[in-house]
């Protein structure tokens, strides 16, 4: 009597881990991607300001920037507008760049954030929320200096 | 006195010259995709990246690629973070991989007239602190001032130093060779 008590207990518990396990498995397999454009910015800066730390110390910058996991820090930049194109996804990609510095940041809207860039001109000052994915350096194979890579933008309205 | 100068200021124009065609003869793209796609009977996965940075110099044939290893953006956010990761390629210390290496068969390309032109390529393509040779073949597109560039390879991972312990889950969903497909369009700089 007692063993079967205990059989049972044994039964419901190592069920109940193998379905809270499993449902965590489940979850973690198929989590979601953080919405960048609702999450906290962690950083506001400038064009200017990034570019000069990630050519004075680079590995700093990567250090305080980026995370292991890939989801690194969400930064809102302020620049001048320098160009405005289109990647093969057909995303915007806007460079805000100061006109003396040697490089910008490169900030890459998404299908759904696109259309808030349509305000935005050459020329004039402009401010984006995005994910950092890599800084700015001189690549002396490409023999250019390149810039900050930001994706995930979105518009901030001041 | 009067030679001297002119001796002078036909050098500095002949310099500036040289500088300006240095930079000014140089494919230089900024709009590029380049595919991960990684497939074995348990599951297929794909990662797309369209923020690398590429060059060709139609003079020497040297190709240069630049590729932001965190812009690598997967369906599933769980084999993103696993890529990124400090077991996989460690993108945080590592955030850039380079390929680069030239076309051996440039005197069967002619940039200056429009066409498809077949580009053997031989290199070596170094990801986290591993170089490895590559030797491949694309597809060169001249229309105009613009250029493109089209092609497929396989990578071994365990070139790079990319490998998995039986049991680890990933070690079953990730093959051993992935295809890399890489796109891009240049403008003449």
């Amino acid at each position: 009597m007692k063993r079967k008590k205990i059989t049972r207990i044994a039964s419901i518990v190592v069920l109940a881990g193998l379905l809270v396990g499993g449902g965590v498995g489940l979850y973690m397999f198929n989590m979601p991607h953080r919405d960048v454009q609702s999450a906290k910015v962690n950083y506001v800066l400038t064009s200017s300001e990034i570019v000069s730390e990630y050519l004075t110390d680079k590995v700093a910058a990567n250090k305080k920037y980026l995370a292991s996991d890939g989801d690194s820090k969400i930064l809102e930049i302020t620049g001048i507008a320098a160009n405005i194109s289109e990647n093969f996804k057909g995303e915007i990609v806007i460079l805000l760049k100061g006109p003396d510095d040697k490089a910008g940041v490169n900030a890459t809207f998404t299908i759904e954030s696109n259309a808030g860039t349509s305000k935005i001109v050459v020329g004039k000052t402009a401010t984006v929320k995005g994910v950092i994915r890599s800084g700015a350096a001189y690549d002396e194979d490409l023999e250019l200096y390149e810039n900050v890579i930001l994706e995930k933008s979105s518009i901030v309205n001041n | 006195m009067k030679k001297l100068a002119l001796l002078l200021s036909s050098a500095a124009l002949l310099l500036s010259m040289a500088a300006f065609s240095q930079t000014a003869d140089k494919y230089i793209s900024s709009k590029t995709h380049i595919k991960f796609f990684s497939t074995t009977p348990v599951e297929d996965i794909e990662a797309n990246n369209y923020a690398s940075v590429s060059t060709i110099n139609p003079k020497t044939g040297d190709v240069v690629f630049s590729v932001p290893m965190q812009s690598f953006e997967f369906e599933k956010a769980m084999m993103q973070k696993h890529f990124n990761n400090e077991h996989f390629l460690v993108t945080n210390i590592y955030p850039k991989s380079k390929l680069k290496g030239k076309i051996t068969n440039l005197d069967e390309i002619d940039f200056s007239k429009d066409g498809k032109y077949p580009a053997n390529f031989e290199g070596e393509i170094t990801i986290k602190d591993k170089t490895s040779p590559i030797k491949e073949t694309g597809i060169i597109t001249v229309d105009g001032s613009l250029l493109n560039l089209d092609a497929t390879f396989n990578l071994t991972l365990a070139d790079f130093g990319i490998m998995f312990d039986e049991g680890e889950m990933v070690s079953t969903k990730i093959a051993k060779s992935v295809k890399i497909t890489v796109k891009s369009e240049y403008k003449l700089q």
